[in-house]
Formats: C-alpha cells, structure tokens, sequence
C-alpha cells in the first residue's frame, strides 16, 4: 500500500490527461510536464535499484572485486615507490601521484568494469531481458554508471584517507573534485559501451580494454606534468581523454594550478576558471564516446 | 481498468482496441534472409493465440517485433493499439514477456531475482498483488546478511512451484526451473499481454501442467496471452486460436476446430485380395482411395477432407458400406479417424516441402 492511491505511473498519466481532456481546458504543458516528471522519476528509480544490483554482484565476485578494487590502489602504491624525484610541479612527489591515481582508478573501476559488464550481459541476453522488462535503456544503462560512480567515489574517499594520513592534506574544492569525477565516469562509461560493442565476448575483453588501458598507465599525467613531454608528446597527452579528468581533480584536490604545470595557488574562483579549458576538452570528449557508444553498443548478440 | 484499455498513449479515445495484438503485412529481413514474409494475424482480447511451426519458420521473430526488440522491416504491428517501438515506455508496464532463453544473473537467488524484478515492478508503478503463504526469514552467515523473503516474493514462486528453490542460485537451476521462474517473472506484474516463447521447453509434464494451469487463469482474468510452442497438445489444449507457421508465412489459420477440420478425417479398412484397382472401389464425397498391397491383402484409405467436419465421416460410410454390401465383400479392420492438428501440422510442413 506504499502507493496508495496512485493507479501507477501511466494510469496517474492518463487519469490526469482524461481529465484535462474532458475539462477541455487541459493545460497541456503542465501535463506534459508531469509525464516527463513520472518518467524521469521512474527512470532514477529504476537506475538506483540496478545499481545498487551492480555493486552487490561486484562484492559477490572476488576476481572482480581484485581487479576493479585492489588492482588501482596497488599501481597506486607501485607508482609512489617507483617515483624517484623529490619533487613535481612543486609538490611531493608521493602526493603528486597519488592526487593523479583516480585516473588509473577511472580504467579500472569504471571503464574495465563496465566493458565487462555490458559484455557479459549482453552475451548472455541479460541486457534484453532488462530492456524487454520494466527499465527503460537509459535506466539500464545509467544503472551500471551509476553503479560505477559509486565505486569510483568509493575508492576516490579511500584515496583521500590515505593521503591524509601520508601528507596532511585535505582537498581544497570538493565540488569540482566530485564535478570532474561524475564527469569522467560519464566519459568511460559512455567509451565502456562503445567498446562492448567490439568485444565479442567476457573473455576478450580483456583484450580489447587493453590498449586504453595502457594508453591511460603512460599517457595520464599520473607520475608526471604534461608539460615535461616534449613538444608534440605533450599536446597529445593533453588532449587524451583522461587527461582533463586528472589535471582538475589534482587541482581540485591541491588548490594549486596543475593545467600548465605551474603548481601556483588558487582561490576557489581562480580553480574553477583554470579548469574551463580542460572541462571544455572533457565535454568534447564525452560528445565523441557518445556518438561512438550509439553506433558500436548492442543490446543483443548477434544474430548467426 | 476500462480508463486504462480506452484510452491510448495519446490520450484520445482509441474505438475498437477489442483487437489486442494486430499484425498485418508483416515482413522482416536479416541480410540477405528474409525470416517473416508477410504474416498477418489478429488476437482479441483475453484470448490465447498460439504460433506454431518448426524451428526456423519466423515464430520468434515475429514475437521479438511485437515485444519491441526489432522494427519490422515491413508491415504495421500494433499491441493495445500501441506501436512496440515508439510506444515502448506505455507497453513496457501493461506487457509482460518470456524470452526464449537465458538472461538471468546466475550470480542472485531466485528470491532476489524476482524481489528485483518486484522492484522494478513498483517503481514504475505497478504493484504486485501476490501474496504467498509462507515467507522466509532473514539471517546471517559467513558471506554476510541474508535477505528474508516476503509473502509477495513468495507468491510468484508458489505459482509456479519453485517456491522451495528460493535460496538457490540460478546459475544452479535446471533448464526447467529456469523456465518456472522466467514465467513468474513475466506475469509478475500482473500484465495485459503476455508475450510466451516456447514456455514449457524443458519442463516435465508435471511442471508443463502447472504452467498450463498459470497461463488458464491468467487469461480467466483476462489477460490476452501470445504464444509460440513445438508441442502440439499445449496449443491444442491452451489456445482458442491458433497460426501454423512455415518459412516466414501463415499456412494455416483458425480456431483449433476449423484448423483440424481442415486437416480432414481418414476411413481405413482392408480388402482380401490384391486384385483391388481405383476403379473398383467407390469415390466417396468426391474422394478416391490410396491402395497400399501387402500380406495378401489391400489396404485402403481415404482422407475425407470436403464437406462439413462435423457429418463427413458419417455421410462417407453409408454408400462405402452400401458398396460392400452389394458386393458382398467385408471390411476387415474398419476405421474412422477424426483428423488432428499433427495431420494439419504435418500437412502443412510436408506440403511446402
């Protein structure tokens, strides 16, 4: 009886929209609004029951829960000890690395996870049987994102504890710190889709999420500024997709300039202004994993 | 409930939507393949079609238009007066579906899947109205808590008698038991069109009878059911109508009646002798004989497909028994056959082929 009342979402709808019609007076925006409302509410509630479906597969299964969890945080760990110098942009380079870590978490959690999941859903026509069922497909796939958000920020919290506890630090600007997370997890769960799409099966997608992954470990500016690549390098390291993703999150996290390298302080405002460019190259970014996830992504195997 | 079948997504009145599913002109391509060539068919409400035909002959591509999963090619497609693309977000709550195979996560109980699906159910808005008699409580172990399962949960197991699996994996299920438990979850919510591929492949008759039983009530309800199935005896016993499908087209049409009316009555008896010809042997209602020879004898056999089914058989046997009479001859071993929807089947199958 926990809704009471309402005939369902449709039925509310069209009680509504009956009304309106017989009243002859509809006010045909305002129902149109409160259809969009019901859906979009539908739609979240949908996305939240599945993610929180995907987070508890993920802990149901130790290899995942390895790679996706475990894995980043001891690259993160091997890229502190690997690191020699005292010092990058100015900062430690202990510090300076770790604030770079979610971009490899950003492979692993997000975009590893997720090619996995859309793959072996696929295969085994679970995404058609969600589709063919209540959630619609934006629900579905906001779903697993959502669920792979979740073990983003998760682990981006992790990360913070540790380097508390190591260097003292807190992040300066929370909102641009979980404004770049959200963004990045939109940016590989949209790149995740797509590459499902060229994965034919759960075994091969390892191989297939390969090569963004080790563009990602060398080309991230994780253990090093992009401005210490020579020329072109550097430019092509700036506009790789996980790059913008890393420099504002560092920002945000150190409240110092890392766009150009500098490393000087930043006022609030001065970090949102540094970060336009990157979040431009970010948005441009997810436009392209976007028409890219709608060409490759398949709900069903194919056919023969 | 009649707000919700009078009205269509666009909220005007939609006259005539006593037609639930309507096909017409139907065609779909693969490539080079075409797996539907022009099918049409109607079912009204609260009645139970069924799509019969071999494997290959265009029956689950045909469901998978209707469930929305793939455009037609060709053809118009209407469910509830709804198109099963466009419309998909109206339909998804009012249509519940039972794909052909797989698509659980083997890694839930079958008590989460369905409370997921129960979930799902809700959220968009339609309760579900099960209630069972038992529920499970819950506990905790090495892997962490673990759920109690409701009376609601406990309902759509107990419908289709799985519920003592309800802490098992359902990677851990039979082919069966996968099936119970993708019925419970198509009808869950309580659908007006229930869409069944195959739905008692795998089952043992036991469990085949239960589910016969589910879908019976379900349409007593008044739910419009679509079904596609190999045995013969289920579309026999379930449907009202029914479709023989092969190669992409409709042989066949009807209520099961006019479908095995169609497939004609057979008269067999035997002659002593082998000296019998077509031309010694009387055309019954303009139907002459098939002669087989062996042991001495001839084995007749007509195949009465004219007339009205019901008085056929009786009109044939008077002037065949006057014939004998006449001659004095006996027919040893007499039969008469009503014909069967597997004679309609194998017609229909035998004679593209």
């Amino acid at each position: 009886m926990r809704r009471a009342g309402s005939v369902g979402e449709s039925g509310a709808i069209r009680e509504e929209r009956t009304a309106a019609v017989a009243a002859d007076t509809a006010d045909t925006a305002n129902t149109a609004q409160e259809k969009w409302g019901a859906i979009m509410r539908t739609d979240v509630l949908h996305a939240v029951r599945l993610a929180r479906l995907d987070l508890t597969l993920v802990f149901r299964n130790t290899t995942v829960l390895f790679t996706v969890l475990l894995l980043p945080l001891l690259m993160a760990w091997l890229f502190t000890q690997v690191q020699g110098g005292a010092e990058i942009s100015g900062v430690p380079s202990t510090l300076y690395v770790l604030t770079g870590v979610p971009g490899l978490m950003l492979g692993f959690a997000v975009f590893t996870n997720l090619v996995n999941t859309f793959t072996a859903r696929r295969e085994e026509l679970v995404l058609k049987r969600l589709r063919g069922g209540q959630p619609s497909s934006v629900a579905v796939l906001g779903g697993s994102a959502l669920g792979a958000l979740a073990l983003f920020l998760g682990q981006v919290a992790l990360l913070v504890i540790w380097i508390n506890r190591s260097d003292g630090v807190l992040p300066a600007n929370v909102p641009l710190l979980v404004l770049a997370a959200v963004l990045g997890v939109v940016l590989f769960g949209l790149f995740a889709a797509a590459f499902s799409g060229i994965t034919p099966n759960a075994e091969l997608a390892q191989v297939t999420v390969l090569p963004v992954i080790l563009l990602m470990m060398v080309g991230a500016p994780v253990a090093f500024s992009v401005d210490m690549l020579p020329g072109p390098l550097g430019t092509v390291a700036t506009l790789l997709p996980v790059t913008p993703v890393v420099t504002i999150m560092r920002t945000a996290f150190l409240g110092q300039d890392h766009f150009s390298g500098s490393g000087e302080a930043l006022g609030m405002a001065g970090q949102w202004v540094a970060a336009l460019p990157s979040l431009g190259i970010l948005l441009a970014w997810i436009a392209v994993a976007a028409l890219l996830a709608r060409w490759l992504f398949r709900w069903e195997p194919r056919h023969g | 409930m009649t707000l919700r079948q009078g009205v269509d997504a666009t909220g005007t009145e939609a006259a005539g939507l006593d037609n639930v599913i309507e096909v017409g002109g139907l065609r779909q391509r693969y490539g080079d393949f075409e797996a539907v060539r022009g099918v049409s068919f109607t079912v009204p409400r609260g009645e139970i079609f069924a799509l019969l035909g071999t494997n290959g002959a265009g029956k689950t591509t045909t469901m998978e238009v209707l469930e929305g999963f793939t455009p037609a090619t060709d053809g118009t497609v209407r469910v509830l007066g709804l198109d099963p693309i466009r419309h998909r977000r109206e339909l998804r709550l009012r249509v519940g579906i039972m794909l052909q195979e797989g698509g659980f996560l083997g890694d839930l109980t079958v008590a989460e899947t369905v409370d997921l699906w129960k979930g799902l159910s809700e959220d968009g808005g339609r309760p579900v109205t099960l209630s069972g008699t038992t529920t499970l409580p819950g506990s905790f172990n090495l892997m962490g808590r673990v759920r109690g399962v409701d009376r609601r949960t406990m309902g759509a197991l107990e419908l289709v008698g799985l519920e003592s699996k309800a802490r098992t994996k359902v990677r851990q299920l039979s082919g069966g038991q996968k099936r119970k438990l993708d019925l419970a979850l198509a009808v869950l919510s309580a659908p007006e069109v229930l869409f069944l591929d195959e739905p008692t492949t795998g089952m043992d008759p036991e469990a085949r009878r239960t589910t016969w039983k589910v879908i019976e009530n379900l349409r007593a309800g008044g739910t419009t059911v679509l079904l596609t199935t190999h045995y013969l005896e289920e579309a026999e016993r379930l449907a009202s109508r029914l479709a023989i499908m092969h190669e992409g087209r409709i042989h066949t049409y009807g209520t099961v009646e006019e479908v095995v009316a169609g497939s004609g009555d057979t008269v067999a008896f035997r002659l002593a002798g082998v000296t019998w010809s077509f031309g010694d042997l009387p055309s019954l209602d303009g139907t002459v004989p098939t002669l087989t020879y062996a042991g001495g004898g001839t084995e007749v056999t007509y195949t009465l497909t004219g007339g009205r089914a019901e008085a056929r058989a009786h009109a044939a046997l008077r002037p065949l028994l006057k014939w004998a009479d006449e001659r004095g001859e006996t027919l040893e071993r007499l039969a008469v056959r009503r014909g069967t929807l597997e004679d309609a089947f194998m017609r229909v199958v035998g004679e593209v082929r």
